[in-house]
């Protein structure tokens, strides 16, 4: 299967098996920032964007990726690098693991254009694991990039 | 660089008949295929050697490595892995926990007082994996007998997971003069190489452990794990290999944490003062015992209980048994947040005996300075007391909605702090200073410790400090992250490196190794407030707020410190609400982690942390240890203000709403 899509920004073609996932085709570009967790779509922490919504990469076709806009964390943490700042500054990360998920998702939220508030910026982040935190941290990275 | 998919047992307990490998050898892509009958009977483990390698003649737990291929894609050697036609001959299994070590039950083992470093004999009863007892029974008795309130409670925990994000991992290369190099998920590499070592008969020069960053650990990473296959199957190749398991594989078949049940009997006089208690603690330790690093190969939290108070007589035992499900190890404070949820339950149940409102029958026990604790320790402080009454003067109670039961429970737990013997070399940067570690960041803060540590004792910014994780070729000895250990070695570590770098002129590499030596005798007390809404209707309970205090000396790094509370508490919760591997006919049922369930942001409750300062820490810094302690006590209290809102105790974890729901129409609502 004849693959093209923007990935990153930018224009990206590839020879892919049918059934081949996002997460793998990803990961094969040496983009290693999306990582396998549960590999069932439940922990987030293998999340990137396609188009403007956030999606598991471990359970997406890259087929379905098609003619689309692909962002990694690489290319959102060049694209909005105080994403990035805001979790160092807030602490929002221990082991990592589960970073590269809560850094896309918080380009998502933003990219709504509205603050849900810190209840509804919870509810966004519920399908995103972290084991370390306790996710105070993390909740207050993401407000912080918000402008809350 | 080739991949590797392990075929496992999909039985309890069989005789391998054949394995079938013809299909897997004729794909496309795949390098060779290996069972046990290739490599042989080799066994590793942390401190009982009894985990094959791959499985030779006989399979012990659903989950168990059978054979593995090895090919040039994942996907090609997930797919000829699938299939491999293993013929067992299923045979009688012991899968459940209470007849584990009945005279009857099927043998896991056949002898297994005779693994290397076992602490069984022949003469115990055949599926016992260890026992701890400790205390004076007889004394016990005599008391309790004379006791005016004695409570007599069973208490249980399901089987949980580590759930660290980042699933167990392993790449090998062997060169060709045999030397072995590792990079792996694992937090304690000189101990991961001594292991190899034995397992392998090699000596422990001849294998290098790479330096690699962990996505998290939460005690599940400190074994062997598929290391020896990895590279078993390097030198068979010729090739670098690298086997990453499924979060299905890690969750049914790598080191789980410990099921079991722990009796308490406690008994107190007519002013609530404790008079005496007994623990008997049974856990199911799985197919091997290997995965457990302590010399007893049992839990230390068990050994423990019932630290924090100041009872004149007490006993303790506790077995570990083999049975044919997934062997289990280490999760953070191994054994404590058992062992905390059962005294501190049974405390309750003692004090509405007794008349006590539950902080009152604490305040009347915690142990003063100057007091041995039951198991004969004395600290140069204890200050349980005024970490208990820094958490009742800040807890402020939470609105509940309407036709919901708000609660409050209270839990402590102490955790003494120690060190262990580290290594590490300082030498001139091209700016500031490098410091070469031996230990990997597992995401606790141990690089950052080791950079603010160190810019403090030579006066220089901590930007100045270049943290650079090294292999176990390049430093003497370091004995891994564990047992909340790190920042207080590392403090005496820096301190030293800093002195002798500065003696030396600052332009000479310096290298040092510390051992414990007399390190003041250090406890720290946490104390944990809960609340809760319980919905007497469906039994639903929703932690509002947890409140820790934590009794602390010098903090380095304040943030560091106040993510390992919160991040434990929440795993605390999780251990209350939550998790459950979910056993059946041997299996681990909840089999990813969607099933498995693990706190999420709608899930946990607000945290509020005390820092109760003033106390006297250990080595350079002055500190105690913090990593261990907001997890432990956070079980008991949230059954503690579940029985403060409705009356009924629950005493198995997780506490479901199922649970709570049949104990509400099952028990008299007191």
């Amino acid at each position: 299967m004849k693959l093209a899509f923007l990935l990153n920004g930018e224009a990206f073609e590839t020879e892919a098996p049918g059934g081949a996932l996002l997460l793998d085709l990803i990961r094969g570009q040496g983009l290693c920032g999306t990582r396998e967790g549960c590999g069932v779509g439940v922990c987030g922490a293998c999340t990137v964007l396609v188009d403007r919504d956030p999606v598991s990469s471990c359970i997406f076709l890259a087929g379905c990726a098609q003619g689309r806009q692909v962002w990694t964390v690489e290319g959102i943490a060049r694209r909005e690098p105080d994403l990035v700042e805001a979790f160092i500054e807030h602490e929002g990360l221990q082991c990592g693991a589960c970073t590269s998920g809560q850094l896309v998702m918080a380009a998502a939220l933003r990219a709504k254009g509205k603050d849900p508030g810190e209840a509804g910026t919870r509810d966004f982040l519920a399908g995103n694991l972290c084991r370390c935190t306790g996710y105070q941290s993390i909740v207050d990275s993401v407000r912080a990039a918000l402008g809350s | 660089m080739h991949h590797v998919a392990v075929v496992r047992s999909q039985v309890p307990r069989g005789r391998i008949v054949a394995v079938d490998c013809r299909q897997a050898l004729e794909t496309a892509g795949v390098t060779g295929v290996f069972t046990g009958a290739d490599v042989g009977l080799r066994l590793y483990g942390r401190r009982v050697r009894d985990v094959p390698v791959l499985a030779v003649d006989e399979v012990r737990f659903v989950g168990e490595r059978v054979a593995a291929v090895v090919a040039e894609s994942r996907s090609v050697a997930e797919k000829a892995a699938a299939t491999v036609i293993v013929e067992v001959e299923e045979l009688p299994s012991t899968l459940d926990l209470e007849k584990a070590l009945t005279p009857g039950s099927p043998r896991v083992h056949d002898t297994p007082w005779a693994y290397p470093g076992a602490v069984v004999s022949e003469a115990d009863p055949h599926n016992l994996q260890s026992r701890v007892r400790h205390g004076r029974p007889d004394e016990v008795e005599r008391r309790l007998a004379a006791s005016r309130h004695v409570v007599d409670s069973v208490y249980t925990f399901a089987s949980g997971h580590q759930g660290y994000l980042e699933p167990q991992t392993c790449v090998a290369s062997v060169d060709s003069d045999g030397t072995v190099h590792v990079w792996m998920a694992n937090k304690s590499p000189y101990r991961l190489r001594a292991q190899l070592a034995a397992c392998l008969e090699m000596p422990p020069e001849r294998i290098e452990i790479h330096p690699v960053a962990i996505g998290g650990d939460f005690g599940g990473k400190g074994s062997p794990m598929d290391a020896p296959l990895c590279i078993e199957l390097a030198r068979r190749t010729g090739r670098p290999v690298k086997l990453v398991q499924r979060y299905d594989e890690d969750l049914t078949s790598a080191n789980p944490r410990h099921s079991g049940r722990i009796r308490v009997r406690v008994g107190c006089d007519g002013g609530g003062r404790l008079t005496a208690f007994a623990a008997d603690a049974l856990f199911d330790g799985g197919a091997y015992g290997g995965f457990k690093p302590i010399a007893t190969v049992s839990l230390h939290g068990l050994a423990d209980i019932g630290s924090s108070y100041r009872v004149p007589a007490a006993a303790v035992e506790a077995r570990i048994a083999y049975t044919n499900t997934v062997p289990r190890g280490h999760m953070r404070a191994p054994g404590a947040p058992e062992a905390v949820f059962a005294f501190e339950s049974a405390l309750d149940e003692l004090a509405s005996k007794a008349g006590l409102n539950p902080a009152e029958i604490r305040r009347r026990n915690l142990l003063r300075t100057g007091e041995a604790n039951p198991w004969g320790e004395t600290w140069v402080e204890s200050r349980g007391l005024e970490t208990l009454e820094a958490a009742l003067a800040a807890y402020r109670p939470l609105d509940v909605d309407r036709g919901l039961r708000h609660g409050r429970g209270i839990a402590v737990y102490d955790r003494p702090t120690t060190t262990g013997k580290t290594s590490l070399r300082l030498l001139p940067g091209d700016e500031g200073v490098v410091v070469e570690v031996p230990m990997p960041e597992t995401g606790t803060g141990v690089h950052t410790v080791v950079r603010e540590g160190l810019a403090r004792a030579l006066g220089i910014e901590p930007h100045l400090v270049e943290v650079r994780q090294v292999s176990t070729a390049a430093l003497p000895h370091d004995d891994g992250v564990g047992g909340s250990r790190v920042t207080a070695a590392l403090s005496q570590a820096v301190a030293e490196a800093a002195a002798a770098f500065s003696r030396g002129g600052s332009d000479q590499p310096v290298t040092v190794l510390v051992e414990p030596s007399d390190t003041p005798h250090v406890t720290a007390f946490c104390v944990q407030i809960a609340q809760v809404a319980v919905d007497p209707d469906s039994g639903q309970v929703r932690v509002l707020e947890i409140l820790s205090a934590v009794d602390v000396a010098e903090v380095v790094n304040p943030s560091a410190h106040r993510l390992q509370i919160e991040g434990g508490a929440a795993m605390g919760y999780g251990l209350a609400c939550l998790e459950d591997l979910v056993m059946r006919e041997g299996r681990v049922w909840a089999a990813n982690l969607g099933e498995f369930r693990i706190p999420s942001t709608v899930d946990v409750p607000v945290w509020r942390t005390v820092l109760v300062e003033g106390a006297r820490g250990v080595g350079a810094l002055g500190v105690k240890s913090v990593g261990e302690l907001g997890n432990v006590p956070t079980a008991a209290a949230i059954a503690g203000a579940v029985a403060d809102a409705t009356g009924v105790r629950a005493r198995d974890l997780p506490i479901t709403a199922e649970k709570v729901y049949d104990l509400l129409h099952s028990e008299v609502v007191a």
